[in-house]
This record gives C-alpha cells, sequence and structure tokens, in this order.
C-alpha cells in the first residue's frame, strides 16, 4: 500500500459502558482528542466500521491508528483491524493498571481516582505515541507541537482540494474527498487529494503508468466496479492533469 | 412464575458529539438509578466483534436502542446481530423537542446536555414500564 503523508492520527477507543475500564478507555481518547493534541487527531465510532460505508471502513487505511480497549477483549483494536487496517499501536486498560500495580478502576458513569490516574496516563502515552507518528516534538515550554524539519524546506506546495478547509468525506471518519463526474454521476473519491499530493511529490507526471499506478492507490479507498471503470479512469486521468498542470503553474 | 426477562438499553458508542454522551447518560441512569433491577447495558463494541456471549444475550431479551445520530449505530448492530428492537430512541429528537437545551462537551456535558439525557432516561423509563407490564400480562396470560 503506498505511504500517503500524513499529518493526523486516528484514536478509536472501545465504548464498553459495563466496565469502569471502558471509560477509562472512551475519556483517555477524548483527552488525546480534545486536550493533548487537538489538532492532530481524529476519531471514528466503532460501530461504524459495519453500520457505515465504504469511508468509515477506510479510516484506518487512510489514517494510522491508535486503539484503546477497556479489556483484554480488545474490540477496538481488533475490530479496527478486522473492517479497516492494523492498529500501529493498542492500549489496553486492563493490562495498563496491571503495570501501574493498581486496584482496579470503579465507576462506569463517574470515575474513582484510580481511573481518573488511569486516563492520564493512557492518554500521555497515547500522545507520546501521536507525536512519534507524526515525526513531531512536544515543546514542553511553549505547549505545542514544534513543527518537523520538512514542513519548512523547500516542499512542493498543496494542490488544490489538499490545502486546509478541503472537503471530506460525509461519513464521520474526515478522509479528504474528491468528487467527480463518472458517467454523468458525482462520484465521492476517498482520498484522492492525499493521493494525488502523494504522486505530485514524487514527480509522477500524467502518464498511463501513473494512471494505472494511481488507479490501484484509488481502489484501495474507494471500490469502483467494473461498470464505471472505464469511465472512472478517465475522470481520474483528467483531475490528474489538473493537479498537476496547476502545480506546475505555481511553481512557475 | 417464569423469571422476568431484563431489558437490554444499547446505547449509541460515539464519542464524536455530545448526542453520543447524553444516550449513555441516559443509559446509565435507567440501568443504575430508575430501573436497575430489570435493565442492563450491553455496549456495542461486544457486538461489533461479534461476542458470542453478547449476541445470547439479545436474542433472550427485549431491546431499547438509544441512538445518537441519524445513523442509529445502536439500532442497526441489533438488526445486525439478529435481534429485535422493541423501543428505539434517538437523542436529536429529544433535542428537536427541547431546542432550548444545546449539548456541549463530550467528555463531560454542560448542563443543557444533561437535562436532555434525563428528558431521554424519563422517556426510556416510560417504555421499560410498558414492556414489563406487557410481559407480565403475557405472563399471565
Amino acid at each position: 500500500m503506498p505511504e500517503l503523508k500524513q499529518n493526523k492520527v486516528g484514536i478509536v477507543s472501545c465504548s464498553g459502558e459495563e466496565l469502569a475500564e471502558g471509560t477509562v478507555s472512551r475519556l483517555a481518547a477524548l483527552k488525546v482528542l480534545e486536550e493533548l493534541r487537538p489538532g492532530e487527531t481524529v476519531t471514528i465510532c466503532l460501530p461504524l466500521f459495519l453500520a457505515g460505508g465504504e469511508g468509515d471502513r477506510a479510516f484506518a487505511r487512510f489514517y494510522p491508528t491508535i486503539a484503546i480497549d477497556g479489556c483484554e477483549k480488545r474490540c477496538a483494536f481488533r475490530a479496527t483491524e478486522m473492517f479497516s487496517n492494523t492498529p500501529v499501536m493498542g492500549i489496553v486498560i486492563s493490562g495498563l493498571t496491571r503495570e501501574q500495580g493498581l486496584e482496579r478502576p470503579q465507576g462506569c458513569r463517574k470515575l474513582d481516582e484510580t481511573g481518573k490516574k488511569l486516563v492520564e496516563i493512557a492518554s500521555i502515552q497515547a500522545a507520546e505515541k501521536v507525536d512519534e507518528l507524526l515525526g513531531r516534538r512536544w515543546s514542553r515550554r511553549e505547549g505545542v507541537l514544534e513543527p518537523r524539519e520538512e514542513d519548512s524546506a523547500q516542499s512542493p506546495k498543496s494542490a488544490p482540494g489538499t490545502e486546509p478547509g478541503q472537503t471530506t468525506c460525509s461519513c464521520g471518519s474526515g478522509i479528504p474527498v474528491l468528487k467527480l463526474k463518472v458517467n454523468a454521476r458525482e462520484v465521492e473519491f476517498l482520498a484522492l487529494p492525499s493521493i494525488f499530493q502523494n504522486f505530485l511529490e514524487n514527480g509522477q507526471p500524467p502518464s498511463p503508468q501513473t494512471l494505472s499506478a494511481l488507479m490501484e492507490s484509488v481502489k484501495l479507498y474507494t471500490p469502483i466496479s467494473s461498470d464505471i471503470e472505464e469511465a472512472a479512469r478517465a475522470a481520474v486521468a483528467k483531475a490528474y492533469k489538473a493537479y498537476w498542470d496547476t502545480w506546475q503553474e505555481r511553481r512557475g | 412464575m417464569p423469571a422476568k426477562k431484563k431489558l437490554i438499553l444499547l446505547p449509541c458508542s460515539g464519542v464524536g458529539k455530545p448526542f453520543g454522551t447524553i444516550t449513555r447518560e441516559a443509559a446509565y441512569q435507567v440501568a443504575q438509578e430508575d430501573r436497575p433491577e430489570c435493565t442492563q447495558i450491553v455496549p456495542l463494541s461486544l457486538l461489533v466483534m461479534g461476542d458470542a456471549d453478547a449476541k445470547a444475550l439479545l436474542m433472550d431479551a427485549e431491546i431499547i436502542s438509544l441512538d445518537g445520530c441519524a445513523l442509529a449505530c445502536a439500532s442497526k448492530m441489533a438488526a445486525e446481530s439478529g435481534a429485535q428492537v422493541c423501543a428505539a430512541f434517538n437523542a436529536m429528537d429529544v433535542y428537536r423537542a427541547k431546542r432550548q437545551y444545546k449539548p456541549q462537551g463530550i467528555s463531560s456535558l454542560n448542563e443543557a446536555g444533561q437535562q436532555l439525557a434525563r428528558l431521554l432516561a424519563e422517556q426510556v423509563d416510560a417504555a421499560v414500564d410498558k414492556l414489563t407490564e406487557e410481559g407480565t400480562q403475557d405472563a399471565r396470560a
């Protein structure tokens, strides 16, 4: 699978309403998402892997993912792996409790002090992994992520549609999408802006070879039935050429 | 007298919006405070993984789903597991009826969100009472 450059990490937590450890996992995930790394993390509700659409199931194929589970059943890790892609890290609260030599947390609805402590530990572990995955260091002094060296270097500017504020999938995953006309019907291509950006940065100009490689990547995220394959291929070719030309113009 | 069937509450497991938290709070209110003797929460994550024990529990119970958005994961997961939902609620409907309560916060709901959770819990309590009453009458018949 081609590696798409990522600036966000997915956090998936177990819902585990019947165990205090489930509440710990959920609150730890939320602490990362809301407080520790709000700009760098996204989440998805676990049942959407089954109840949702293709965009939801593409979540962990698009984002590197950290699973936070309450118990050894590891529903978040296993479901993500089964329906989307293997998470890069799994935190299991029951195991963490033993590692830390703590008593089991109590209070599904309102955590006790042990539960709150576990939320802190798990969220910090997850946040540190986010930094590692994004290749950044957390500035404790400034309270922000330090920029990556490559961000300040002369890297290609974003192509249209890959800039902040771009369209994202209508599912809950937040994956960037590009809508193209295929046989007079609008089709949502998941992750296409990122795929285009990846090909641009690899210096792959529009050509039949590039198009074949592009289509392989496209199909990883968007299922394309054989009856529209030719039309989809033509639409992607046209869109990529427009990206490429715009980028060339910007470079002067 | 036949053993009373437990009612299973299936709250949305959403972690991205306050409405998910509202359904969870309402489910806790019913299962832990209002009707603990006849209700039990089953987490959706177990159903996603097809956990045999959780599925068996659903097969032998009456189910109340509490969804947090239009995607209705709780209702869909019950159907996916082959179970039938007896009463379905959506936190969005409670909000539509009481728009003065604007819920905010996911890990910790604001007062408006807590109010919506209490309203939802009251509706679920009523459904629990109706279903248990019907169950009692069926047992007597």
